[in-house]
């Protein structure tokens, strides 16, 4: 792919601005609480997009792109089926507790509501899972420049990075979620244009059913039996794996998300934030999934001279030629894209990153200063340190991301190791929650155990069943048909479990007093209702009307 | 509080003038995959939409 003057333009001007944003915000930063948590100041459509985009990391792009090629819209389920209804349990339940609570991280809830230990073990887990997946996002995006536009692999890396850390030192968590919105609208810009394009090209909805396999274009048709569909997943494991426990894991748990809907200005704000997401976040799929399928189907047609109008990418693996999906996004956008436009695409990517990393950097530091920094380095220090330390934090956790990334250059299998071992520890932390939230007979050491042993459990499961030749290193008790399966099942076992131990060992133990948890578990908190808010303004009601969307595009597309 | 409005519908403009100008001084400029002239349709959207979020702006402190 060749770009040519004006796309280098568009790309400098969108630098500018993400920077210029962080230079007017940079006279607000005067405490830590500024710097690290918006002074709970922001207006609720900035934080509702941010909450989106934080998540929308190239990665996903790339990813949703390349699995929709390979899938078809099943793919959707990761949204429709493993997001919206996690982000609606999160704002009308979970929401209350965390901002009502005054914790300033998810780890401090944890603190607060059972034990140091708990908090402990989630913010060191946590602060090292946000710098690892920022490097090993910043190692996509310039393995992809480099292979697409010949860039060099150094220069992307360092260059992004060093933006994203100029516009987060100056403004912080404000300029970071700022720039979210920023980077959601022209994320939008840069590749609706290439959905409509593509679908359109392909013959539209109906064009591309007619050219696909039946099961590319019916996400629920096909889940009756595992070997029906290209996932390799059956209805039980889809729902119950991805659908709560690794969804609710996610939206309801990982401070990167939830962190913009706690800088909001008020409860019913901080409320409404993930639902309000939650509209733009349903849609994406048409965006993100559809090109990736619409490419399977210009595959198949052919144009004047009798060649195919798009060939699928593909790259040598062993000896052997395989599709490349990852490649799909950016070969459409070389067939689609004038000079122009494809600049607007490219930095559309290219921010798509950046609200990715800058999310990863805001969440670390905040964790890495109030949980790790502020609870066993230096307790009692005035505010200014702890906003110079908030400050280091930023500097030291994107210079850790970019070693990171240079580790994932080098040693790509320890990165699959590492994902694999997030995901152990992620898998068991929404029974945690849902227990401490709301069971107030829950206590600290039976979260605890049961976060560990649901930990273990996801890796016993791991080691004794096989999927695609992975797993299994104890035996094989069970062969899953994909990797994909797998997981939902590690993701299952481990929720249980932690449900389970978390419960006995709760009920063997001393029951805290409640008063000592009032605001911080259903039962002993007074949920202030919405009066005086007008009724198309009451999460319920947005809870409602995104339900019914969602079913009915579950529907249109079964 | 600095408005967001007003940065980011000051970028879709620019952004939009840059490539709403490809659009009219190269109008035989085509993808391989494509009859539009893409650049017109959608630098002429990123216009709009810069100058709705401005306009949004104007009218909330005019209050």
């Amino acid at each position: 792919m060749k770009l040519a003057a004006v796309d280098y333009v568009i790309l400098a001007v969108y630098f500018a601005f993400v920077i210029g944003i962080g230079w007017m915000l940079r006279k607000r930063m005067s405490t830590s609480g500024d710097f690290l948590l918006s002074g709970r100041s922001i207006p609720v459509w900035i934080t509702s997009l941010a909450f989106i985009a934080a998540n929308l990391g190239a990665q996903e792009l790339i990813g949703m792109a390349a699995s929709g090629a390979k899938y078809g819209i099943m793919t959707a389920h990761f949204y429709w089926v493993g997001a919206i209804p996690a982000i609606v349990f999160m704002g009308i339940f979970m929401m209350p507790f965390y901002y009502g609570s005054k914790a300033r991280s998810v780890p401090e809830y944890l603190k607060l509501r059972f034990d140091e230990k708990t908090r402990g073990f989630n913010a060191l887990t946590f602060a090292v899972m946000t710098v690892f997946s920022s490097g090993i996002s910043m190692y996509a995006l310039g393995l992809l420049l480099h292979l697409v536009l010949g860039w060099d692999f150094n220069m992307s890396v360092l260059a992004s990075a060093a933006i994203v850390l100029a516009y987060t030192y100056l403004g912080g968590l404000t300029s970071a979620i700022y720039n979210e919105v920023l980077q959601f609208f022209l994320i939008v810009a840069g590749f609706a244009p290439l959905a409509i394009l593509s679908c359109q090209r392909a013959g539209g909805w109906a064009g591309i059913v007619s050219r696909l396999p039946a099961n590319m274009t019916h996400s629920w048709h096909y889940m009756g039996s595992a070997s029906e569909n290209p996932m390799g997943v059956e209805i039980f494991g889809m729902v119950a794996g991805l659908g709560f426990v690794l969804s609710f894991g996610y939206w309801c748990t990982n401070f990167l998300v939830v962190q913009r809907a706690m800088a909001a200005e008020n409860m019913s704000a901080a409320r409404r934030t993930p639902l309000i997401g939650a509209i733009p976040k349903m849609f994406l799929p048409f965006i993100v999934i559809l090109p990736g399928i619409a490419a399977v189907a210009l595959a198949q047609m052919t144009g004047a001279g009798g060649a195919h109008l798009y060939d699928l990418p593909t790259k040598l693996v062993d000896g052997v030629v395989k599709p490349d999906y990852d490649q799909v996004l950016t070969t459409l956008m070389s067939k689609f894209y004038p000079a122009g436009l494809l600049g607007v695409g490219l930095t559309g990517l290219m921010a798509s990153f950046m609200s990715g990393m800058a999310g990863n950097v805001t969440a670390f530091n905040t964790v890495f200063t109030y949980d790790i920094y502020q609870s066993y380095i230096k307790k009692d220090a005035p505010d200014s340190h702890y906003l110079m330390v908030g400050k280091m934090t930023t500097v030291v956790g994107v210079l850790l991301s970019i070693g990171a990334a240079y580790v994932a250059t080098m040693y790509n299998n320890i990165m699959d190791l590492l994902q694999l071992v997030f995901g152990f520890v992620n898998a068991p932390l929404f029974g945690t929650f849902l227990l401490g939230m709301f069971w107030k007979r829950s206590t600290g050491h039976g979260a605890f155990w049961g976060l560990l042993s649901g930990t273990s459990a996801a890796f016993l499961t791991w080691a004794t069943t096989v999927a695609e030749g992975k797993g299994g290193i104890f035996g094989n008790l069970h062969t899953f048909p994909s990797t994909m399966a797998q997981n939902f099942w590690i993701a299952i076992m481990a929720f249980v479990t932690c449900i389970v131990i978390t419960s006995l060992v709760s009920l063997m133990t001393t029951p805290r007093p409640d008063r000592e948890m009032e605001g911080l578990v259903y039962g002993l908190t007074n949920i202030r209702h919405d009066e005086g808010v007008s009724w198309y303004q009451r999460p319920a009601t947005l809870a409602i009307i995104v339900l019914l969307l969602v079913i009915a595009l579950n529907f249109w597309f079964a | 509080m600095l408005d967001l409005r007003v940065p980011s519908g000051l970028f879709f403009l620019i952004l939009g003038a840059i490539v709403l100008a490809v659009g009219l001084l190269q109008p035989e400029l085509r993808a391989p995959l494509t009859d539009l002239n893409v650049n017109l349709y959608s630098g002429l959207s990123m216009v709009a939409f810069g100058g709705f979020l401005l306009l949004l702006s104007r009218r909330a402190t005019r209050k």
